[in-house]
């Protein structure tokens, strides 16, 4: 009986600590991959800020940030979730609605970013949407820099 | 090069190229926004973000702006918090101006408001490391250091649920940051330089957080609330331009609401 209560043990807490770890992660998680995405910026003179934007998502669904760009600046959002299997994706449009991004934005998996040299200052939307997931609800964080 | 290398550099190109293809074709070029118009939370744009675009305007005296005066405690959190985030925009106009010793003061003086909120705890090592890297002249480290300060005494105060504190600290930032601009500006007036106070989202924004806090009844954010009020018009302007004499007016306001912050019993 010993024998068949050790593995039950074994499993329980293994599942105990899988739903732990799942539990876990947090928007915080996914702060560390939008950052690790934000990295190789960093060398071209981006200054990237210390706040971050996040929550959860299910798969499909958008969220908007609205964020003051200033005209002259040159702007990078990255966003990142710290679930490898989804893929995510971040656009800017500007107050009229109009895509206001270089087409050199791009979308690697759990990572995106989005590149914009803002024609007016003004608000701008920061459309996040995570497109695919495994996960009933996906952990997103957006970081931003600028130059 | 090799035939296969050559074959192999056409195809990652090719296929780069149709990634960002498909990437580009995507993507709607046009969305309704309307759903999104509710978003209440507007980013809080650093101030060294306007100064940035300034700078690239033209050269901008900073030194001219550069104020370390150690100014007034007060024992009301929220003038504190106000007076906190003003504090730290001087730090960046500091950093803007490579003035080693006012950033190194108002590094200090960043330091003692901490203390008096309840927050130092959380920025001690970032005012430490304002100082190396002012001493260093590492601006850039500087400027790191002043965006985590401001990051973690606005964090310290959310975890302990002092959120309204952590927005009077944007907008003393706001605020200080604004009043420098529109003096830049009004001393050689553009239009390009006018439209970087084109910020009404930000100014709501700011305006829905003051109605939400009645617990501040201080005079200083009573004055705000009614300045705001007076500035929106000015700066709301769509895609008119935002006259030589709105920047002087709103110079004066905020110069005027700044005096109240930073000296006022």
């Amino acid at each position: 009986m010993g024998s068949r209560i050790f593995p039950r043990t074994i499993w329980f807490l293994a599942a105990l600590l899988a739903l732990r770890v799942s539990g876990i992660a947090s928007v915080d998680d996914a702060q560390s991959f939008a950052l690790q995405a934000a990295e190789p910026y960093i060398k071209e003179g981006f200054q990237v800020r210390e706040d971050y934007w996040g929550g959860d998502l299910a798969a499909g669904e958008k969220k908007a940030v609205r964020q003051q760009l200033f005209k002259g600046n040159e702007y990078w959002f990255w966003l990142g979730t710290e679930v490898e299997r989804a893929k995510v994706s971040v656009h800017v449009y500007d107050s009229e609605g109009k895509l206001a991004e270089q087409p050199d934005g791009w979308e690697k998996g759990h990572f995106a970013a989005a590149h914009v040299i803002p024609k007016a200052t003004g608000s701008y939307f920061i459309i996040v949407a995570i497109e695919e997931s495994p996960e009933e609800r996906t952990h997103w964080a957006l970081v931003y820099g600028f130059r | 090069m090799s035939l296969f290398a050559k074959c192999l550099k056409f195809t990652t190109v090719a296929l780069a190229t149709a990634t960002i293809c498909a990437f580009g074709a995507s993507v709607p070029q046009h969305i309704d926004i309307k759903p999104y118009q509710k978003v209440e939370n507007v980013v809080v744009p650093l101030p060294n973000e306007v100064f940035g675009a300034l700078n690239k305007l033209g050269s901008v005296n900073w030194h001219e702006y550069v104020r370390t005066n150690k100014g007034p405690n007060f024992p009301d959190r929220s003038r504190i918090a106000l007076l906190l985030g003003t504090v730290i925009a001087d730090g960046f106009i500091a950093v803007q101006a490579e003035d080693a010793p006012a950033v190194k003061d108002i590094g200090q003086r960043v330091q003692t408001l901490a203390r008096a909120i309840g927050v130092e705890r959380s920025i001690t090592q970032h005012a430490k490391a304002i100082t190396e890297a002012a001493d260093k002249r590492k601006w850039e480290s500087v400027r790191q250091e002043l965006d985590r300060t401001q990051n973690s005494v606005q964090q310290a105060m959310n975890e302990v649920h002092d959120e309204k504190l952590s927005q009077l600290v944007s907008l003393g930032g706001w605020l200080r940051g604004t009043e420098v601009l529109t003096a830049v500006v009004a001393k050689r007036y553009s239009q390009e330089g006018a439209e970087l106070l084109h910020q009404p989202d930000l100014l709501a924004y700011f305006q829905t957080r003051l109605k939400g806090m009645p617990e501040f009844n201080v005079p200083i954010i009573r004055e705000i609330n009614e300045a705001l009020v007076q500035v929106r018009p000015m700066i709301d302007v769509g895609s008119a331009r935002i006259s030589a004499e709105s920047v002087k007016k709103i110079n004066e306001i905020t110069t005027r609401l700044d005096y109240g912050i930073v000296t006022r019993e």
